[in-house]
């Protein structure tokens, strides 16, 4: 995890009218906000509240679809998972599977549940329950409407031996990223009472009966939502400092979703932690005492998916010459602080498959431009864009909307491919149309890649056609056959090794045929108030609130 | 006509209204790109396997034919039943019964704080002995029109939350709560108000019944009050009716700036999510409250002013009921709605 310590450079110019207003009269007003230097860290305190300020309103508790920021920041805190994987080191650790065994030809896997964990409804997490949430998992529930979770494998026949406390899973086929899967935010374990309540019961916050350290006692949706400790806990990760309850007696939940108040809430001792800041304000921030806390998570890095049906990026001339057109250490540099980094491969640091592929798309615009003139790009527009046949060479994107710095970042783009005349058309929408306008026939660049438990199965789910499919690739093209074979064999290796030889490969492939374009190491960025400690993210980037509690004043 | 038959008349009026308005944003989010299954199964984030279209479809009855699932809507709306939220699973009902008192309460706060400054802005403006001060009132209704509710609100929360600490920036504090997001919203739609009310003053006061009270020694406040007020509001009336619009319309801003979850908040979520049931029952809620209030304020003309009564359409014209004044007076503008001499 990161501290914050270098100062960034302003990001991009702010709605300078409103805030000098503000500023004006707050000078108006006189008096300090508030603010205290850090206090030490001590021996951790029980009990009281920690008001977490989150930038959006939790949506969906429903374990396999919730995927939302804001769902997933509460389903870590209330459920637990067979595996742990340590954010620090990145390696795998028991948790509810006190221990396992893969068999060689990895279709085999035997977990021994660990004893005496329950619900918080007070019934047994045995290995029936394991059996059912693993059956769960990979089925779903299509009577009550419940997905399969796509991380998962399609099929598995799922024995248990309650006595030696055993689930065997034996899976039709390897598949290597099964323990990072488990590992995953929506592999929480649930109650039978969860698995059993109609669709719109388990959408609801309230109906989440996990075995972890909080449970949802408080639901008021978009207002409130009250996280209380569970006295009995004591099932945390070997790794956690804190083996027993959490320390705090609750996590009040409250999302403001502007953040200007979010940001005034914290500072003026309202709130005591927020998520959400511009890169801009960190430093600021970590100035006055707040702790800048943040990680970039496991999984894949902010990227470019440039989508086969646009016919201006067909052509992978074009598409090397957006690849080597980006200056992304000018990108960090410019628009963020040491919380983030160039990306330097599609996954991102520390993850099994990792490795360092910078000089594949380094940044040389002469290189673009000859791979321009080479495509036939070699007129010139009045605005200076490059043109073929009197056609602007134009290269269509949407700003995320789940990503809120994803403007800024664009236009910075723009700004580097103008200088070898491509002209980056950034369009926006709203929330409920990106999904469709995004993938729309005209986009040419598709931004992905999130943290996920494990980077194999995320790769494979993007790229492959039979997935997502983010480079919108003709079946019948032989590049989708390629990119299937590659990604298959990281999914269906057999030890870890194999699995990050074939993830180099296919991003060898993917890289090199400019499908992806690494942008980003992109990074989960919270601030908590002078008076907490002991705060930590998951491997994924999201909120842990066991090991966290607040200094007495 | 009778009272009675004018108020069934427009209350027929009022049921055609709420089920257009229902009809017709139904076939909307129906056309609009996208729909929320679509969404789910291409979240960016978090896309679901093809496989879990169908269940999914099937189950929010998204397989059936437009007409189909229009009928099927309509009428479970008909007994009652709002459905379940899309995204939440809250029921529609729960959210709108939970919304709902928060934003009345702010929308009627929001008005009297806009009546009170309307009218102060007004009266300052229309009989301040000093034209200079006559002069700046004059200009506030402009000033308040152009001042973004965003701005306001988070200047007023800068100062008298973050700074002074007087209202907390969220949680309930009782009638606390209420105070900065009124001022806001009551702000943003003083402006209209005061500039026709300033202007209905000002004709008003300029009258002949007003020479003659005043020729008969009527004292210079009970004219400004009993009188010219009471003549020169009529337009500032109608404009409040319509400016329920306004302070529904506002309180999506001022309910975002000051993390209330009232209508505003609900309805700027669930149009993000295209969450259709939420929006329908939203739709039905608005719409019943504009055309209530705009049948009220047509009962209360001939209240404010007994010359007015309402009256039968001219046979010829087919238009809703109209207003008018049976007794002739001396030709004036009363607002213009649909009042004859």
């Amino acid at each position: 995890m990161k501290h914050l310590l270098t100062r960034p450079r302003r990001a991009a110019a702010l709605a300078a009218g409103s805030l000098l207003l503000v500023s004006a009269l707050s000078a108006c007003a006189g008096s300090d906000p508030g603010i205290k230097p850090a206090a030490a860290a001590g021996a951790p305190v029980h009990g009281g509240n920690l008001t977490y300020l989150d930038a959006e309103i939790p949506i969906s508790a429903q374990v396999q679809e919730s995927g939302y920021w804001q769902d997933r920041a509460i389903l870590w805190n209330v459920l637990d998972r067979l595996v742990y994987r340590n954010p620090e080191t990145n390696k795998l650790e028991p948790w509810l599977a006190e221990k396992w065994t893969v068999s060689p030809d990895g279709r085999t896997y035997e977990f021994v549940i660990r004893d005496g964990v329950t619900y918080s409804d007070g019934s047994p997490l045995d290995v029936e329950s394991v059996k059912r949430n693993l059956e769960w998992q990979i089925k779903g529930d299509p009577d009550n409407a419940i997905s399969p979770n796509p991380i998962f494998p399609k099929a598995a026949t799922i024995t248990t031996d309650a006595a030696s406390r055993t689930v065997t899973v034996e899976l039709p086929k390897p598949y290597a990223p099964f323990l990072g899967v488990l590992t995953n935010w929506s592999s929480g374990l649930v109650a039978d009472k969860t698995i059993d309540a109609s669709r719109e019961d388990q959408l609801k916050f309230k109906n989440l009966i996990g075995s972890g350290a909080f449970v949802v006692t408080e639901e008021t949706y978009g207002k409130k939502y009250v996280l209380s400790a569970r006295k009995e806990y004591a099932w945390a990760p070997p790794s956690w400092k804190n083996q027993g309850a959490a320390y705090l007696d609750t996590v009040t939940i409250v999302p403001v979703q502007e953040d200007a108040v979010r940001l005034g809430t914290l500072k003026s001792g309202q709130g005591d932690l927020l998520r959400y800041i511009q890169p801009s304000e960190e430093q600021a921030l970590a100035d006055q005492g707040f702790h800048v806390v943040a990680r970039s998570g496991v999984g894949l890095v902010n990227q470019w998916a440039l989508r086969q049906v646009a016919p201006v990026v067909q052509d992978v001339d074009v598409r090397r010459a957006i690849q080597h057109g980006i200056d992304r250490d000018a990108l960090v540099d410019n628009l963020y602080t040491e919380n983030w980094g160039a990306a330097q491969s599609l996954l991102s640091p520390g993850t099994l498959g990792f490795s360092d592929k910078t000089a594949q798309f380094a940044y040389d615009p002469d290189e673009s431009e000859k791979l321009l003139d080479e495509a036939g790009w070699t007129g010139t527009d009045d605005d200076g864009y490059r043109t073929k046949d009197g056609k602007t060479l134009t290269v269509e994107t949407y700003v995320d909307v789940f990503d809120n710095t994803a403007r800024v970042l664009f236009q910075a783009i723009q700004a580097q491919l103008k200088e070898i005349g491509i002209h980056l058309d950034i369009k926006e929408t709203d929330y409920s149309s990106y999904g469709t306008k995004a993938y729309g026939p005209t986009t040419a660049a598709l931004r992905t890649g999130w943290p996920g438990g494990d980077p194999a199965v995320t790769l494979w789910n993007t790229y492959r056609v039979e997935g997502w499919n983010s480079a919108s690739l003709d079946p019948k093209d032989p590049a989708a056959a390629q990119i299937t074979k590659l990604l298959n064999a990281a999914v269906d290796a057999t030890s870890e090794e194999d699995e990050a030889a074939a993830l180099d490969k296919a991003q060898d492939y993917l890289i090199d045929q400019a499908y992806a374009i690494p942008l980003l190491n992109d990074s989960q960025v919270y601030v908590a108030g002078t008076d907490v400690q002991g705060f930590d993210l998951s491997d994924g980037g999201l909120p842990e609130y066991h090991n966290a509690w607040k200094t007495e004043d | 006509m009778t009272r009675r038959r004018f108020i069934v008349r427009r209350t027929a009026q009022a049921l055609l209204v709420i089920w257009l308005s229902y009809t017709l944003t139904f076939f909307t989010l129906f056309v609009l790109p996208g729909d929320p299954i679509y969404n789910k199964l291409h979240s960016p984030i978090n896309p679901l396997p093809p496989e879990a279209a169908e269940p999914l479809m099937r189950y929010y009855n998204f397989d059936l034919p437009v007409v189909e699932q229009y009928l099927l809507s309509l009428g479970r709306f008909l007994t009652g039943d709002f459905g379940y939220s899309l995204q939440t699973g809250h029921a529609v009902s729960e959210l709108l019964a939970e919304a709902l008192p928060q934003t009345l309460v702010l929308a009627a706060a929001g008005l009297v704080v806009a009546l009170v400054l309307a009218l102060t802005v007004a009266l300052t403006a229309v009989f301040a002995p000093v034209a200079a001060v006559r002069g700046v009132a004059r200009l506030l209704p402009g000033l308040f029109i152009s001042t973004p509710s965003f701005v306001l609100g988070f200047a007023l929360l800068q100062v008298f939350s973050f700074r002074l600490g007087w209202f907390a920036s969220f949680g309930d504090q009782g009638w606390k709560t209420y105070v900065l997001p009124a001022i806001t919203l009551g702000i943003a739609v003083t402006g209209p108000i005061a500039q026709v009310l300033l202007t209905g003053l000002g004709k008003a006061s300029g009258q002949p019944f007003v020479t003659v009270l005043r020729a008969k020694g009527v004292p210079p406040v009970t004219i400004a009050g009993r009188h010219i007020l009471k003549n020169g509001s009529i337009p500032a009336l109608t404009l409040l009716a319509l400016t329920v619009g306004d302070l529904l319309a506002g309180a999506v801003v001022v309910e975002t700036v000051f993390n209330m979850t009232g209508l505003g908040m609900i309805t700027q979520q669930a149009v993000r999510d295209q969450d259709t049931p939420v929006v329908m029952a939203i739709v039905v809620l608005v719409s019943a409250t504009y055309v209530l209030i705009n049948l009220v304020t047509d009962l209360l003309y001939p209240v404010i002013d007994p010359r007015i009564s309402i009256a039968p359409p001219p046979r010829r014209r087919r238009r809703p009921a109209v207003v008018r004044e049976p007794i002739a007076v001396p030709a004036r503008d009363l607002g213009g709605r649909e009042v004859t001499a």
